[in-house]
């Protein structure tokens, strides 16, 4: 049942992200759902559901298999230090490292596409995106929490 | 090194290897069959939608739609008047030249369905596919002017490459002047016009239009207009800035066209 529901978000995630878009920009809320499983599961979860939820971007994307799947296992890999296995989690330090590792998501894809294929849009136009992006999903860092941690306030 | 790092540092290699493998041969796309799943969950979403809506609008749109027909009507049969001349003045010219009346080789009519699924091109997937007749490298157009091409197809929708993205180009020329350029999209809103020279006089709000030349448009498709022109330097060529005519923002329908 946990993972019809998590099949389920996940495609709902992508219809989400092709039908809204800010300033021309479309927003990046898989990195969201995978910041969301690395914090509640652990690091080698969100390695694997952010790999896999890279994997479905990379095929609906078109391009080539690999740049999401690198960037996404790497944000579930790397959320998890804000569940308390490095830093102690706070609603400002959430919406911080949420807008980090969208920042993180985006360059990575940005780069490898660059390197490995073609570049997939101008300088200018990627540092517009990856920060609007970066500053849609900064704010929902301070509602997404670690289990186990106290409701603050 | 722990366990996880270990991990960790597999992935990326493997990640690296699995990339470079493809930048040498062909991509692995495990997944493709995900899109036709989205498209049509954006296609009963959008029909819910206007099943919903349309009522509400048809009543709102009906009066001032009737005002705006009677206006429009007055207008036209002024105009029709007038250009009657003109087009029998054109018509014995073309005959006298033997030119064939162009004729855009109109395929179908398309609904924008949603934006493509790769958030860093701009792209649009469309309804309609190989069982509507659309292939690639097809031309989409508004009233307004060009659109894009198609880049990819499935059997009942297709992906729109928009003129304003990094890898769109197009031959294309200056109305006035018939100098001609090649127009790239930038990533944003506005397009460049690429390979005029320093003393070409250019001036803004000057229209560019398709000239044909690349075998991929067809001829004489309006594109956008000047928008900002720069001489900077001792550079080769101008920077030129072109504004599309048809915003990617409005467009709803495009009419597919082959060349």
């Amino acid at each position: 049942m946990t993972y019809i529901l998590w099949i389920g978000i996940i495609l709902f995630t992508f219809f989400i992200e092709e039908r809204i878009s800010i300033f021309n920009v479309a927003p990046n809320f898989t990195a969201l759902l995978v910041y969301y499983a690395g914090i509640r599961k652990g690091a080698l979860e969100g390695l694997f559901l952010g790999s896999v939820i890279g994997a479905v971007e990379d095929s609906l994307s078109g391009a080539f298999l690999g740049s999401n799947l690198l960037s996404k296992g790497i944000v579930g890999y790397f959320s998890s230090l804000m569940s308390g296995s490095f830093f102690r989690w706070t609603p400002l330090l959430g919406a911080i490292g949420i807008g980090v590792l969208t920042l993180v998501d985006n360059s990575i894809v940005f780069a490898t596409r660059s390197f490995f294929d073609r570049m997939p849009t101008g300088i200018k136009a990627a540092a517009l995106k990856i920060v609007i992006q970066s500053l849609i999903n900064a704010p929902l860092g301070l509602f997404l929490r670690p289990k186990d941690t106290q409701k603050t306030g | 090194m722990p366990k996880k790092r270990l991990l960790l540092f597999l992935f990326i290699i493997l990640s690296l290897g699995l990339m470079t493998y493809q930048s040498k041969k062909e991509y692995f796309v495990p997944l493709r069959f995900l899109n036709n799943t989205l498209t049509n969950l954006h296609r009963i979403v959008n029909s819910v939608r206007d099943t919903a809506t349309s009522p509400f609008k048809r009543m709102f749109i009906r009066e001032e739609e009737n005002t705006r027909l009677k206006t429009e009507l007055r207008r036209l049969l002024e105009e029709q008047q007038k250009y009657q001349e003109t087009l029998l003045e054109n018509r014995r010219l073309n005959e006298l030249l033997s030119l064939k009346e162009r004729k855009h080789g109109y395929v179908t009519t398309a609904r924008v369905v949603s934006r493509g699924a790769d958030q860093w091109s701009n792209t649009f997937v469309l309804d309609k596919g190989y069982s509507d007749g659309v292939t690639k490298d097809m031309t989409a157009i508004t009233s307004k002017g060009l659109v894009g091409k198609i880049i990819q197809v499935s059997t009942s929708s297709s992906s729109l490459l928009l003129l304003t993205d990094l890898n769109f180009s197009a031959a294309v020329r200056l109305q006035e002047s018939r100098r001609e350029g090649i127009l790239a999209g930038t990533g944003l809103r506005r397009c460049q016009l690429k390979y005029i020279p320093p003393d070409e006089e250019v001036k803004q709000g000057v229209a560019v239009i398709t000239s044909g030349l690349d075998s991929l448009f067809p001829q004489g498709l309006p594109v956008g207009y000047v928008s900002k022109v720069e001489k900077k330097g001792t550079g080769l060529f101008q920077n030129i800035e072109v504004t599309p005519f048809q915003d990617n923002a409005e467009v709803e329908e495009v009419a597919i066209i082959t060349r």
